[in-house]
């Protein structure tokens, strides 16, 4: 694991972002008893193999947890899969379909379990789409207000390496890049690898808009991976109160 | 004329053909931008199209469909080339929506996105390569109908109109009017059945198929009629004979298109809708 620092212009975690407030049953700014933890960031950025280890342990420390991908919902998956695999989707038809995918999941998952008091854990939320579908050029207002009915996360961690240590790690071991991960829907290259890091350092770029308006905690992909995984259960603790998630006997 | 007139001269009519070219182009940039409601859609550069996008909308039983094709006809008739679009049509999507519709078990957001994203693959793969060729699409119902269907079931009705921002604003958008009451003969003489979903049941409205259904598409229209107002739909009275709201179709396209005669008599495959 590479050690070098991000060489990010972006603030690092260090500097403590604005609190949100503590979930409380009478915060009146949440409709709901559960808490909602995100996780964000490029493919290889170390994001769900830190958002896995944070289940374990809730796992093992006994909390009520549901886990939830992106792109996962049955309801919408042989559409997606087959306008991927033939390449049918256009920047607003990939937009649309994901937003279809994600109104499933959260009307009957996420937004359920946070009412009946659940600790939801989101591998990828909606900015992911303001990233990617941003990059394929629809126009940030209209994706904001596609996913305006998504619950607001109580804590968004933003997973950063540089690009070259991103790609790195996805392009080792890896037999071929899908033809939309690469982005070359897009005729950035018609190398899929080149087409791949263009389109990364677009979604990268994204994000890092993102962290001021979107209150992202932003973590250090770089960092070894358990000592990274202390910090983040360290977050979780201090803003969120976890007796409240304990399953009870 | 003096040298110095005839250069100021020369000046000013330099000048004002700048202004007249400036003035072009911006026109065009318009028309293009005018082409969509907000935005244009992602990778689509300005340029101009000759085709016009045409709306039918209607409740069931206000005879959209039997005066879709009829058009179609006339229009043929008069050397006009034509493409078709309809809702759950498009090659991305539709299968699953029928499927998805079949078992009842979508929340109506998810339903309304997964519309939007059959009506965005029709709009990207059929309607504006066929006005980019210059043909006519006539449209059975358009976004306005999945708006008023997401609005009734509590949807807001500008979330949805900022979502299909993105699409073409029809040339002409006509509304067929009938009352509910009459819909549910026609339909039911057709089919000799009302569906779940054309009688709103998911909407838990009465037991009564009939009720449900009438109270259901009343709800509709008064969406409709907000729509109506905003978009400026040209609307038609479906209560009379195909031949004549038929015919009061044809003469706001004539007119649209700079076509002088509606006189028409359908083919013998179609006579049967003419009655």
């Amino acid at each position: 694991m590479p050690t070098a620092k991000p060489s990010s212009t972006v603030k690092t975690a260090a500097q403590p972002a604005p609190v949100p407030p503590r979930v409380t049953p009478d915060n009146p700014q949440r409709p709901y008893p559960g808490a909602l933890i995100v996780v964000e960031g490029i493919d290889g950025s170390g994001k769900s193999t830190q958002l896995y280890l944070l289940k374990r342990w809730l796992e093992i420390s006994g909390y009520k947890i549901h886990f939830t991908e992106w792109n996962s919902s049955p309801l919408v998956k042989s559409a997606t899969s087959r306008g991927k695999k033939k390449k049918l989707l256009t920047p607003s038809t990939f937009s649309m379909i994901h937003a279809a995918d994600f109104a499933d999941r959260c009307e009957r998952q996420i937004l359920p379990l946070l009412q009946s008091g659940y600790l939801v854990l989101a591998d990828r939320y909606i900015y992911t789409a303001f990233a990617r579908d941003g990059a394929r050029g629809c126009p940030e207002a209209w994706l904001r207000n596609l996913y305006n009915f998504a619950p607001q996360p109580d804590i968004t961690f933003y997973f950063r390496a540089p690009l070259e240590v991103s790609i790195n790690r996805i392009l080792v071991g890896r037999p071929a890049l899908k033809y939309h991960e690469a982005g070359m829907d897009l005729g950035l290259s018609l190398d899929p690898v080149e087409s791949f890091k263009i389109f990364q350092g677009m979604i990268l770029d994204g994000y890092d808009r993102m962290v001021a308006t979107d209150n992202f905690v932003l973590m250090d992909g770089t960092q070894q991976v358990n000592r990274l995984q202390k910090h983040m259960r360290g977050i979780v603790r201090s803003r969120i109160d976890l007796n409240r998630y304990r399953v009870k006997p | 004329m003096s040298a110095a007139a005839r250069k100021k001269k020369s000046v000013r009519a330099d000048r004002n053909r700048k202004k007249a070219a400036e003035l072009l182009e911006n026109d065009l940039d318009l028309t293009f931008a005018k082409r969509f409601f907000d935005t244009p859609l992602p990778g689509h550069a300005p340029e101009e199209w000759t085709g016009k996008l045409i709306v039918v909308e209607g409740s069931d039983g206000s005879g959209r469909s039997t005066h879709i094709a009829l058009l179609k006809e006339w229009l043929e008739s008069q050397g006009f080339a034509v493409e078709t679009m309809g809702l759950r049509r498009s090659n991305l999507i539709a299968r699953d929506l029928d499927e998805i519709l079949a078992h009842n078990v979508v929340t109506s957001r998810t339903l309304a996105l997964l519309y939007a994203t059959d009506l965005y693959d029709q709009l990207e793969n059929r309607i504006i390569p066929a006005l980019r060729a210059g043909l006519i699409v006539l449209a059975d119902r358009y976004f306005f109908s999945l708006v008023a269907r997401a609005a009734v079931r509590g949807i807001a009705r500008g979330y949805l109109e900022k979502i299909y921002g993105m699409t073409i604003r029809p040339d002409m958008t006509f509304r067929l009017k009938v009352p509910p009451q009459i819909a549910f003969e026609r339909e039911f003489r057709k089919n000799q059945m009302i569906s779940f979903w054309e009688s709103g049941r998911d909407m838990h409205l009465s037991d009564s198929l009939y009720e449900s259904f009438v109270s259901y598409q009343s709800k509709i229209a008064g969406e409709l009629d907000v729509l109506s107002k905003k978009y400026g739909f040209i609307e038609i009275s479906a209560e009379g004979s195909i031949p004549r709201v038929n015919e009061a179709l044809r003469r706001h396209v004539a007119e649209h298109l700079g076509i002088r005669s509606t006189k028409f008599t359908p083919s013998s495959a179609l006579i049967h809708l003419w009655r």
